[in-house]
């Protein structure tokens, strides 16, 4: 009760959580890249083996990136329900579209073949080591580094026109308020309350009165938004940003031995968790 | 004595507990406001202040120790939030941040009619509320908010919280970031409120002026924990307890501090400007 309007708690995204281990200190772009790689050896990965395979490799990132493994753990409970209803469906409909695999139940259009049930516990295990590798990436980068790696590795881009930096800067800025503004909801959510509001207290079928009962939060922070906004552009421009112009870099990056030995352990993780024939 | 209206004992706040990021913000704070009394609660940046006043309110509950506000018992589950956000309004830093309405009227009438009270009662609550914080209910209350001024917004939304008819009034920084004009005036009538309406007032406030013009007591905080607790003249009389607390202290008192290093004899209780102005009228005399 007493963590009733404590929303700042709850956000983890840009949350770092500085340990200073080895996977902090890696070369933001190659860790990036590395993560990029295991994340798809991940998504085309259907084996059991190659599966608890990744999990196991998940566990040991977090142990050498010294970040206690109930944040990535705590990261999973709002994916549950997602993974439980994709599993419900998976279970239900997949069986009778792929054939294939020892057929288990059968009744009407719903079949229950060996097949299917691989796909739910991969499609579960493998939402549970993306959560994970998601969280060890942004626990050990600062959304900075994060986001200049990103510049970096979308940087040939350029040459087809795309706006490589304008993007970084709009995710960096957008990634930077978001704990500002769950700080501004926080105190217009105790301000609105202190004059007798309430919110998500009627019933969940009186859509239009709650919804009502947002107004008094909604629109204020628009208006805050708003406001911060034209602050940021004037400090911007106070500091010579000029869009599109050529910039030169405060943080530079040397790629060291360690940062190419783990390129080559990912692909190597990759190729071991794909390899596996079961 | 009678009863405190706020009877704060033993309260203890800690923020994010049971993370790396833990944070106590209030240690062992005990406190009770007289009703009428006018409060001004001062500290650095980070001393607890705003902790200590959400706890007024019931927007934090009590982790350990208790927080009676006139008989209702913040720490129970079970307390009428509701009631008890009536009886204390809470006025945070840049309330005019908070105005959402198009029109003023229906600004100020927000919380009355979330209390569920007839029409009438309402606008003549909104009435009230609006001509106590110097808004002319005729001519102001069809005005839409985002033409007013940052300090008649400010009024709106202080006039907002009036009108739930709170008996004590709970002010975060009121005049921090207005003009000069506005700033006074806005003090005005929270001395008004204090005392012809008599509201039990505490206001957390930086600026030490404004402390020693407003406040009957003045309650000084330091990490999360009351280091003093007197008269504004016992603690801007105390040279010692203002350095050792790091205190800042009112232009009159400063001069006041620096003639007695120069080695003329004042009386350091006189910390009211007029007061002053006496002693060092003392001193032009002999």
């Amino acid at each position: 009760m007493s963590a009733e309007f404590e929303l700042t708690r709850n956000i983890t995204i840009g949350q770092y959580l500085p340990t200073g281990s080895i996977i902090h200190r890696l070369d933001p772009r190659f860790k990036l890249a590395a993560f990029v790689i295991l994340i798809l050896a991940i998504a085309v990965c259907n084996t059991y083996i190659g599966n608890i395979f990744a999990i196991i490799m998940c566990v040991w990132l977090f142990q050498i990136s010294k970040i206690p493994i109930h944040y990535g753990i705590s990261g999973i409970n709002p994916a549950i329900p997602f993974i439980i209803i994709l599993a419900i469906l998976q279970l239900l409909f997949y069986g009778g579209i792929a054939n294939g695999g020892a057929v288990y139940f059968e009744y009407g259009f719903i079949k229950i073949t060996s097949e299917s049930i691989r796909l739910v516990l991969v499609s579960a295990m493998r939402f549970v080591e993306v959560i994970f590798l998601s969280s060890v990436l942004t626990l050990s980068t600062s959304t900075t580094e994060l986001t200049h790696g990103m510049e970096r590795l979308l940087g040939p881009l350029e040459k087809i026109k795309f706006p490589v930096h304008a993007f970084a800067l709009i995710i960096t800025i957008a990634i930077r308020f978001v704990p500002t503004f769950a700080m501004e909801m926080e105190k217009m959510m105790k301000a609105q309350a202190s004059r007798g509001a309430d919110f998500g207290t009627g019933e969940w079928w009186r859509i239009v009165q709650r919804t009502k009962d947002m107004f008094p939060i909604i629109i204020p922070l628009f208006n805050v938004a708003l406001a911060r906004a034209e602050d940021l552009i004037l400090a911007m421009e106070a500091r010579c940003y000029i869009p599109g112009a050529a910039r030169t870099r405060f943080a530079h990056y040397k790629a060291a031995g360690k940062d190419y030995v783990a390129i080559v352990l990912s692909v190597v993780i990759s190729a071991v968790m794909l390899g596996i024939p079961w | 004595m009678t009863q405190p209206i706020v009877d704060i004992r033993n309260l203890s706040h800690i923020y994010m507990q049971g993370t790396p990021l833990e944070h106590r913000a209030l240690d062992d704070v005990t406190l009770q406001v007289a009703e009428g009394e006018c409060m001004a609660v001062i500290g650095h940046t980070g001393s607890g202040k705003s902790t200590l006043i959400q706890h007024l309110n019931g927007l934090i509950r009590p982790q350990s120790g208790t927080v009676i506000i006139n008989g209702l018992d913040v720490s129970q589950p079970k307390v009428d939030i509701k009631s008890l956000r009536r009886q204390v309004g809470l006025v945070f830093q840049n309330p005019e941040d908070q105005l959402f309405e198009k029109l003023v009227g229906d600004d100020v009438a927000y919380g009355p009619f979330k209390m569920g009270l007839p029409l009438e009662e309402v606008r003549r609550r909104v009435h009230w509320a609006m001509e106590l914080v110097g808004l002319s209910f005729q001519e102001m209350k069809d005005r839409p908010t985002f033409a007013l001024s940052g300090g008649q917004k400010r009024k709106v939304a202080l006039a907002g919280v009036l009108a739930l008819q709170p008996k004590v009034l709970v002010l975060d920084e009121p005049t921090a970031g207005l003009d000069p004009l506005s700033r006074k005036e806005l003090l005005e009538r929270i001395r008004h409120l204090n005392r012809e309406e008599n509201l039990t007032v505490i206001f957390v406030s930086h600026n030490m002026e404004e402390v020693a013009q407003l406040a009957d007591r003045v309650y000084v905080m330091a990490n999360g924990k009351a280091v003093c607790d007197g008269s504004p003249r016992q603690i801007f009389g105390n040279e010692e307890l203002l350095r050792q607390h790091h205190i800042g202290t009112p232009e009159s008192v400063d001069i006041l501090y620096r003639l007695r290093t120069e080695g003329y004899s004042i009386n350091p209780e006189s910390y009211l400007p007029e007061e002053a102005a006496c002693e060092i009228l003392k001193i032009l005399k002999r």
